[in-house]
C-alpha cells in the first residue's frame, strides 16, 4: 500500500498519473474492525483509518472476492481506493465477520427464500416473501422486461418500486409451490 | 412550520404532539428516560432495517438539543447513538445498493448512524438537510414537512406506486374523472346522442327476429293457420336484416368517428400544453414516458371509448333479452340463468389462462428484436472481434425460447377452446331438455322454443363480454385521470403578466447577484454565485464536468428559476422580462447541434421564420456554412433532420451558428460549441465564432482551453463556487485551477502530436 507516495506526485494532474496497477491489501496483516456503527481499517504497515467502505466489483457473480476497500466520498470528491480485498475469506476470523457485516449493510438485495403469496392489481405486482433478511412485502411494476433482470435461467433479479433489489439465487432451489407462483407471474 | 421568535411555543409542541402519536411507546418511554424532552421532539423517523441489516426498526430521534438512535426489538428500546446537536457539523445521506446509510460528523469525527431502505431515502435525506440546517442556523431551523415528499398519495395518503399519479388507483374519484370527461367530449354531445338512439333501435331489431319465427313456427309451419304470411313473414326477416345491417354500419362509423376525434383533441390539447411547460417538468419525466402518454394513452382512450359504447350496447341487449325471455316462458326463462356462472367462468379462466400465455410470447419476441436491433447496430463490433457465434447461440436461445412461447399458446387454446365451446354449447342443450320438456307437455308452444334458442344465441356473447368491464372502467379512469393530472400540470417558470413589456434594446449586461440553484432545491448545483458581465465581453467558463457550467447558462436563458438570488440583463430581473424578450435577445450554439426536420434555409431561420432568403445566405456565410450548403446537390432546399441527407458534426455545426447569427442577439451562448468536432472542423466553426461574437455579449463554455485564450475573462467554477475569476493571463500567472487544467489539456495535447496553447 503506497498511498502516501502517491499523494505527493505534483498536483497539476491527480487523474493522470493514476496506475492501472491493482493494488491488493494482504489479508493476513491487515484488520477490520467495528467502532459503533463505522468500519475501521488498520493496513499492513499499523496506519488507521477510522472510516472506510466496501464495494464489491462483481455483486452477483463473486460476492466474496474483488472487494474493494475506500475511504468515503466526502462532498467533493469520490473516495480514495485503498486497495483491493482478493478474497475476503482469507482474512483473520474477525475481520472476516466485520467486512461481512459490512457488505451485507451496504449491498441491501434480500434473497428470497419463499414466496407466500403474489398479487395482480392495477398494473403491479404485490409480492409477499420471506428473505435471508426476514419476512418483507414489496411492490413491484407488472412489465416484466423493466423491472426483472435474468442473469441465467435460475437467476433473477427482482427491482420493486424503490429500486431495490430481490434476488432469487437458485429458482429451482425454492420449494414448489413457491417455485410455481414466481413462474406464473414471471411468465417463465 | 415557522420558529420565529415571536411566534408561540404552541406550534412547535403541536409537531411534537404529532410525532409522539406515531412513536411506538418503547422508544418514546427511552427516550425520555435517556433525558430527550418529547414535547420538544421536531424529528422522528422509523428506518426499516436493524443493525445488522435484517427487516426491523430503528428511530431517529431529535428533541431541541439532542439526537437519538433507539433499537426496538422485541418491545424492548435500546439506545444506540446519543448526540447533542451543538456538536454535530454536517449530516450526509449516502446511497449504498437498495438502501442508504446516514452518517453525521460531531467531535471532528464522521459517525454512521443507522441504514434504512430505499424506500426511506428521501425521508432521511430531508433529516439529514435539517441538521445540516441546524448546524448553519441553530435553532432557527425548520423542521422538514414530510408529508410533501411528492411519493404519496395526495387523497390517503399511502406511497404511491405510479409516480406518474398523484393518487393511487383507489383514490381516483371515478364519479369525476367520468364528469370531467363528459363535459371534455361536449362538442360530441349531440352525436353521441343519436349513438345511442341506433344503439337501442339496433337493439330492438335484434329482438324481433326471433319473436317473428315463433309466429311463422307455431301458426304457419304447425297448425298452418295463416299459411298465406309465410312470405311475408320471410320477407320482415329479411327487412330486419337489412336494417339490421344498416345500423350496425352507421353505429360503427359514428362510433370510430366521435372516439378518433376525440382522441385527436385530446392528443392536441396535451401537445399544446407540453409546450408550455418549463425544462424541470422535462427532467423530471423523461422524453419516453412523455411519448407514451401523448401517443400511447390516447390512443387508448379511443380504444376504450370504443369498448364503453360496445359495454353500453351489451348491458342493453342482455337486459332486452332477459326481459323478453323471461317474460315469454316464466319457467324457462329460469334455465337460462343455470348455464351462466359456466359462461361467466369459461371467460374468467380464458383471460387468466389464455393471456399470460400471450404475453409470454409478446415478451419473447420483443426480447429477439431488441437482441436484432442491438446485433445489427453493432455488427461492425461483431465482425471486428469475430464473435459471430456466440452472437449466433444468443439468436438460437431467444428464438427457442419464442418457438416454445408460441407452441404454449397453440396448446393451451387446443385444450381451451374445447371447453369455451362446451360451455357456450350447454346452456344451449338444457334449455332443449327443459323446454322440449314443456313443449310435450303442452306448456309452450315449439315456435316459443325456437324464438328462446334463438335469443340464447345472442345472450352469452354479450353476458361473456361484460366481465372484462369492471378492468375497462378501471383502465379508461386510470388513464383519464393521467391525462388530467398532465393538463393540469402548471409550468413552475411562469411569465409574469407584465403590463405591456415596454421592448427596449437590450445592451447586454449580465449580473448574478448571489445566486443559487438545484435542480432538487436540497442540493445545489450553484452556491451563492455573484458577478458581472458588461456588454460586449466576451467571457470563458471552464471548470471540471459537474462545476455548474451549463446550469450557468441555463439560468441566463431562464430555463429555470434560481432557488435564491436573482439573474438580471441590464439591471432587470429576468423574472420581470417576458420570454420573448429574453429569447429574443439570447443566441444559443449547444454542443450537439439540434437540426429540426425540414430544409436547411427553414433550419437557419427557425428563431426567424419570416427572415428574406438574402438574410439567410448571409447568416450562412458568416458562420462559414454557405460553401458546404451550395455544393449539396438541392442546396439551402436540402432536407435534414430526421430521415434527411446526413451532414458531419461541424456541417451541423456550422448551420446551427448560422442560425443565431440570423437571430442577431446582444447575448450569445456557446455551451461547448466545438467539442464534438474534429480539428479541422473546429477550425472552420472558430471561423465562424469569430464573426459571430464581434460586438456581443458572449459566454463560451469550453473544453478546449485554447479556444478561450482571445476571453476578456475567464470564470472559473468548481462544484458550484466561482474559483477564479479574471483575464486569461492574470489566471495563468495565479497558478490556480485556470492553470491546471491547461496544464493538462497541454500534456494531452503533446500526446496527440498537435500543440494547443
Amino acid at each position: 500500500m503506497n498511498v502516501d507516495e502517491k499523494t505527493t506526485l505534483p498536483q497539476t494532474d491527480p487523474e493522470a498519473h493514476e496506475s492501472f496497477d491493482l493494488v491488493f491489501l494482504d489479508p493476513k496483516t491487515i484488520r477490520f474492525e467495528y467502532e459503533g456503527n463505522n468500519l475501521t481499517l488498520t493496513d499492513s504497515d499499523g496506519r488507521h483509518y477510522p472510516l472506510v467502505t466496501l464495494r464489491r466489483c462483481y455483486p452477483l457473480s463473486a460476492s466474496e472476492t474483488f472487494i474493494l476497500v475506500r475511504l468515503p466520498d466526502d462532498e467533493d470528491q469520490p473516495g480514495r481506493e485503498l486497495g483491493i480485498l482478493k478474497d475476503c475469506r482469507e482474512l483473520q476470523p474477525e475481520s472476516y465477520q466485520a467486512v461481512r457485516q459490512e457488505l451485507r449493510l451496504h449491498y441491501l438485495v434480500p434473497v428470497i427464500q419463499r414466496v407466500h403469496h403474489i398479487r395482480e392489481e392495477f398494473g403491479f405486482l404485490y409480492w409477499s416473501v420471506d428473505t435471508d433478511r426476514g419476512a418483507k412485502e414489496f411492490i413491484m411494476r407488472d412489465s416484466i422486461i423493466s423491472s426483472t433482470r435474468r442473469m441465467s435461467p435460475t437467476h433473477w433479479l427482482l427491482i420493486d418500486i424503490n429500486q431495490t433489489r430481490y434476488e432469487i439465487r437458485d429458482l429451482e432451489a425454492l420449494d414448489h409451490r413457491s417455485q410455481e407462483m414466481v413462474k406464473k407471474y414471471l411468465l417463465l | 412550520m415557522n420558529h420565529h421568535q415571536n411566534q408561540p411555543i404552541s406550534n412547535s409542541s403541536h409537531l411534537a404532539k404529532d410525532l409522539q402519536r406515531i412513536l411506538p411507546y418503547p422508544a418514546l418511554q427511552a427516550f425520555e428516560k435517556e433525558g430527550g424532552f418529547a414535547d420538544r421532539l421536531q424529528i422522528a423517523l422509523a428506518s426499516d432495517l436493524d443493525a445488522n441489516g435484517n427487516f426491523g426498526e430503528q428511530w431517529l430521534l431529535i428533541d431541541d438539543a439532542s439526537l437519538f438512535v433507539f433499537a426496538i426489538q422485541n418491545g424492548q428500546a435500546t439506545v444506540q447513538f446519543c448526540f447533542i446537536l451543538a456538536e454535530i457539523r454536517d449530516a450526509q445521506v449516502e446511497p449504498c445498493v437498495g438502501g442508504s446509510l446516514l452518517r453525521i460528523t460531531a467531535q471532528g469525527k464522521t459517525h454512521v448512524l443507522l441504514h434504512f431502505s430505499n424506500e426511506l431515502t428521501e425521508r432521511f435525506a430531508l433529516a439529514a438537510h435539517y441538521l445540516r440546517q441546524r448546524a448553519q442556523l441553530g435553532a432557527e431551523a425548520e423542521p422538514p414537512d414530510f408529508s410533501s415528499d411528492g411519493q404519496r398519495c395526495v387523497s390517503c395518503g399511502n406511497r404511491l406506486l405510479d409516480p406518474s399519479l398523484k393518487v393511487c388507483p383507489n383514490c381516483i374519484k371515478r364519479g369525476q374523472v367520468m364528469r370531467r370527461l363528459i363535459l371534455m367530449a361536449k362538442p360530441y354531445w349531440s352525436l353521441g346522442g343519436v349513438l345511442f338512439a341506433l344503439m337501442l333501435s339496433g337493439v330492438i331489431v335484434d329482438l324481433l327476429p326471433p319473436f317473428l319465427t315463433r309466429i311463422l313456427i307455431d301458426d304457419v309451419l304447425t297448425n298452418k293457420l295463416h299459411t298465406n304470411w309465410l312470405f311475408w313473414l320471410v320477407a320482415g326477416l329479411f327487412g330486419l336484416q337489412v336494417v339490421r345491417v344498416i345500423i350496425t354500419i352507421s353505429h360503427a362509423l359514428l362510433t370510430n368517428r366521435i372516439s378518433t376525434q376525440f382522441a385527436a383533441g385530446v392528443r392536441e390539447a396535451m401537445f399544446a400544453h407540453l409546450k408550455s411547460l418549463s425544462l424541470d417538468f422535462f427532467d423530471r419525466n423523461e422524453s419516453g414516458r412523455l411519448l407514451t402518454r401523448i401517443n400511447h394513452d390516447t390512443e387508448e382512450l379511443q380504444g376504450l371509448i370504443n369498448q364503453m359504447a360496445s359495454f353500453t350496447l351489451y348491458t342493453v341487449l342482455v337486459i332486452g333479452i332477459g326481459v323478453v325471455l323471461f317474460s315469454m316462458a316464466p319457467s324457462l326463462g329460469f334455465f337460462v340463468l343455470i348455464p351462466t356462472p359456466l359462461v361467466l367462468a369459461a371467460t374468467i379462466l380464458y383471460h387468466k389462462r389464455m393471456l399470460p400465455n400471450f404475453r409470454r410470447y409478446w415478451i419473447s419476441r420483443w426480447r429477439m428484436n431488441s437482441m436484432l436491433n442491438t446485433f445489427l447496430a453493432g455488427i461492425q463490433v461483431v465482425k471486428a472481434f469475430a464473435q459471430e457465434a456466440q452472437e449466433q447461440n444468443r439468436y438460437t436461445e431467444l428464438n427457442q425460447n419464442a418457438l416454445h412461447a408460441r407452441l404454449r399458446i397453440d396448446q393451451a387454446w387446443g385444450k381451451f377452446f374445447p371447453f369455451i365451446s362446451f360451455a357456450f354449447g350447454a346452456g344451449g342443450l338444457i334449455i332443449w331438455y327443459a323446454g322440449g320438456q314443456s313443449v310435450l307437455e303442452g306448456r309452450i308452444s315449439l315456435g316459443t322454443l325456437m324464438a328462446f334458442l334463438g335469443y340464447l344465441g345472442m345472450f352469452y356473447g354479450p353476458l361473456s363480454n361484460m366481465t372484462q368491464i369492471s378492468q375497462a372502467i378501471n383502465r379508461f379512469t386510470t388513464i383519464s385521470q393521467r391525462t388530467f393530472e398532465f393538463l393540469d400540470e402548471t409550468p413552475r417558470v411562469q411569465e409574469k403578466a407584465i403590463a405591456a413589456a415596454r421592448p427596449k434594446p437590450v445592451k447586454g449586461g449580465i449580473e448574478f447577484d448571489g445566486v443559487t440553484f438545484g435542480y432538487n432545491p436540497y442540493f445545489p448545483v450553484l452556491k451563492d454565485i455573484t458577478f458581472r458581465i458588461e456588454p460586449g465581453e466576451l467571457i470563458g467558463v471552464v471548470g471540471p464536468s459537474g462545476a455548474g457550467k451549463t446550469t450557468l447558462v441555463n439560468l441566463i436563458c431562464r430555463f429555470y428559476d434560481p432557488t435564491s438570488g436573482s439573474v438580471r440583463i441590464d439591471g432587470q430581473d429576468l423574472r420581470e422580462m417576458t420570454f420573448d424578450e429574453i429569447r429574443r435577445n439570447i443566441g444559443i450554439v449547444l454542443q450537439q447541434p439540434f437540426l429540426f426536420s425540414g430544409t436547411i434555409a427553414q433550419n437557419i431561420a427557425y428563431a426567424k421564420p419570416d427572415a428574406s432568403r438574402e438574410d439567410i445566405i448571409r447568416a450562412a456565410k458568416a458562420a462559414n456554412a454557405h460553401d458546404f450548403i451550395t455544393n449539396l446537390p438541392e442546396g439551402y432546399d436540402t432536407i435534414v433532420g430526421e430521415g434527411g441527407a446526413g451532414l458531419s458534426g461541424g456541417e451541423r455545426q456550422r448551420v446551427s451558428i448560422a442560425r443565431a447569427i440570423l437571430l442577431n442577439p446582444r447575448i450569445l451562448i456557446l455551451d461547448e460549441a466545438t467539442s464534438s468536432v474534429d480539428t479541422e472542423a473546429e477550425r472552420q466553426i472558430q471561423k465562424a465564432l469569430e464573426t459571430l461574437v464581434q460586438g456581443r455579449t458572449t459566454i463560451a463554455i469550453a473544453h478546449r482551453l485554447s479556444t478561450l485564450y482571445n476571453a476578456d475573462r475567464i470564470i472559473a467554477l468548481e462544484r458550484g463556487k466561482i474559483a477564479e475569476m479574471g483575464s486569461p493571463q492574470e489566471l495563468m500567472n495565479q497558478k490556480g485551477l485556470f492553470y491546471n487544467l491547461v496544464q493538462i489539456q497541454s500534456q494531452f495535447a503533446r500526446l496527440d502530436g498537435v500543440p494547443t496553447v
